[in-house]
């Protein structure tokens, strides 16, 4: 890992929020991760970018305990994700998910939806857990949903919804796994604007995408990922406009970009 | 030959009593059979060694023995290994719930089964521990899923139950059994048996075609 900030890295500091160190996974004899260590500061938005299968998903993932480490360990806040379940859920319960395919639970309305682990995990009142639903619900812009059936929501309403319930939680950090991928092409927007907005009130967040314009113009840290390894990490300026690694370019130019960084074709909107 | 149907009349009092001990059987059995089929289903999802290997004995003992052996069986043989005796409403009781138990129980392993991973993750992923995700995530969605399935069941229970009449438990099939013997009337006996059966399941099996519709294939 860095012992020294980056330079130019606006959030570094010397406790991170999120440590991953030397990280390993693997999935039977598929080595998924690689010795992988990432840093994610408060108030930072960090955008893991890179191929398919080159690990990011999975990296996110070993954060919140969703995949367990084989080697290396995630620090959060300093200390050790703990291995206890129960100790687990603490930490959990201030770090958000949202998944590319939503996972909203369809047997509740969206304010159920968003009330769920206020009241069952903080055991808020249900009173008290409401009024913070539709404040959210309001703020994502669906306050007029709040007691529709995600089956009865756009894609792009149900990602929205499902920020909401993340927040509802008061997260530190909001892990976001390809949030966009799962969207047509004319919601995927209104969920980036959305991340935006979370991003300029300050809201830690790692952003694993492929929306580059979203890394570009969002992104504080952009981490490139490539078979398993951290390829190069970095300035979006930098990343984009100067990348270094030959893998990196590569990656880029497949989407699109060249190393002047000028935008070949629209790759979604920001 | 000569038909008297007075005797089925004049019996209505017995009859009914009789269709009301049926679908007592068909509810209390189900009452005890989907908590009991849940936690079978728990059980044989469990990482728990023994606890797996418990349900599988059971719910494969129950599913490939004749249920009216496990209805003998439990009558004739579980009182004097246990030397307690049960009722004959009691004894059928526990060898249908034990019986129908063991089918919920796959029947709920697969609708647990059918939610996707991604689900159990986003109630992990808020903070709830394992329980909580299966109460608050999993098993309503499982449920939901396994409606149409257990309404079949339900029927096929309903119809099943005649089976304890076997041990003189005073249900319908017992009952026309009954006065069958005592009257010799046996066509008027069974016609009217049938006849009640059909009026009390035809109602069920629509039930169950309109619960089959309203859910299948619906997320």
């Amino acid at each position: 890992m860095t012992a020294v900030p980056a330079p130019g890295r606006r959030y570094a500091s010397g406790r991170p929020l999120v440590a991953c160190q030397r990280v390993r996974k693997l999935f039977g004899r598929f080595v998924a991760l690689e010795e992988v260590s990432v840093e994610v500061n408060r108030g930072e938005v960090v955008c893991f970018i890179g191929p398919s299968g080159s690990g990011k998903s999975t990296l996110l993932r070993c954060i919140n305990g969703l995949e367990t480490v084989d080697g290396g360990r995630v620090l959060f806040d300093g200390s050790p994700l703990p291995t206890r379940a129960a100790d687990l859920r603490h930490v959990r319960q201030r770090m958000g998910m949202v998944f590319q395919s939503f996972e909203l639970f369809p047997h509740k309305t969206a304010l159920a939806n968003v009330t769920v682990g206020p009241i069952r995990v903080l055991g808020m009142p249900p009173a008290a857990a409401r009024v913070r639903a539709e404040a959210l619900l309001d703020k994502v812009g669906l306050a007029d949903k709040a007691g529709s059936y995600p089956s009865a929501l756009s894609g792009g309403q149900q990602q929205r919804v499902a920020i909401a319930r993340a927040l509802a939680m008061e997260p530190e950090v909001i892990l976001f796994d390809e949030p966009t991928s799962a969207l047509d092409p004319e919601t995927i927007g209104e969920v980036l604007t959305v991340m935006k907005r979370l991003a300029d009130e300050g809201m830690t967040m790692v952003v694993v995408t492929h929306e580059m314009t979203f890394a570009r113009r969002v992104g504080d840290w952009v981490v490139v990922f490539d078979r398993g390894q951290v390829v190069e990490e970095g300035l979006p300026g930098d990343i984009f406009d100067r990348p270094r690694e030959a893998r990196t370019r590569d990656f880029l130019s497949h989407l699109g970009w060249d190393d002047s960084g000028r935008r070949h074709r629209p790759a979604g909107s920001a | 030959m000569t038909f008297d149907w007075s005797i089925v009349w004049a019996s209505r009092g017995a009859l009914a009593t009789g269709a009301w001990m049926t679908v007592t059987l068909t509810i209390l059995t189900m009452a005890i059979a989907i908590p009991g089929g849940i936690l079978l289903a728990l059980m044989r999802l469990s990482p728990l060694g023994a606890a797996r290997g418990l349900a599988i004995a059971f719910v494969e003992f129950f599913r490939c023995t004749p249920l009216i052996l496990q209805v003998y069986w439990a009558f004739y043989v579980l009182p004097t290994q246990l030397e307690v005796q049960f009722s004959g409403f009691a004894t059928g009781l526990m060898a249908l719930s034990m019986n129908v138990s063991a089918y919920n129980a796959e029947t709920f392993r697969a609708g647990i089964n059918s939610i996707r991973r991604g689900q159990s993750e986003a109630g992990l992923a808020l903070g709830m521990s394992g329980a909580q995700v299966y109460r608050e995530v999993v098993l309503p969605q499982a449920v939901k899923r396994v409606l149409p399935v257990l309404a079949t069941t339900w029927v096929a229970l309903f119809k099943d139950t005649s089976l304890v009449s076997v041990i003189a438990v005073g249900d319908l099939a017992y009952t026309a059994m009954q006065i069958r013997s005592r009257s010799f009337r046996v066509l008027e006996m069974l016609t009217a048996m049938a006849v009640l059966y059909w009026a009390m399941g035809y109602p069920q099996a629509k039930l169950t075609d309109w619960i089959h519709r309203r859910l299948a294939g619906r997320e």
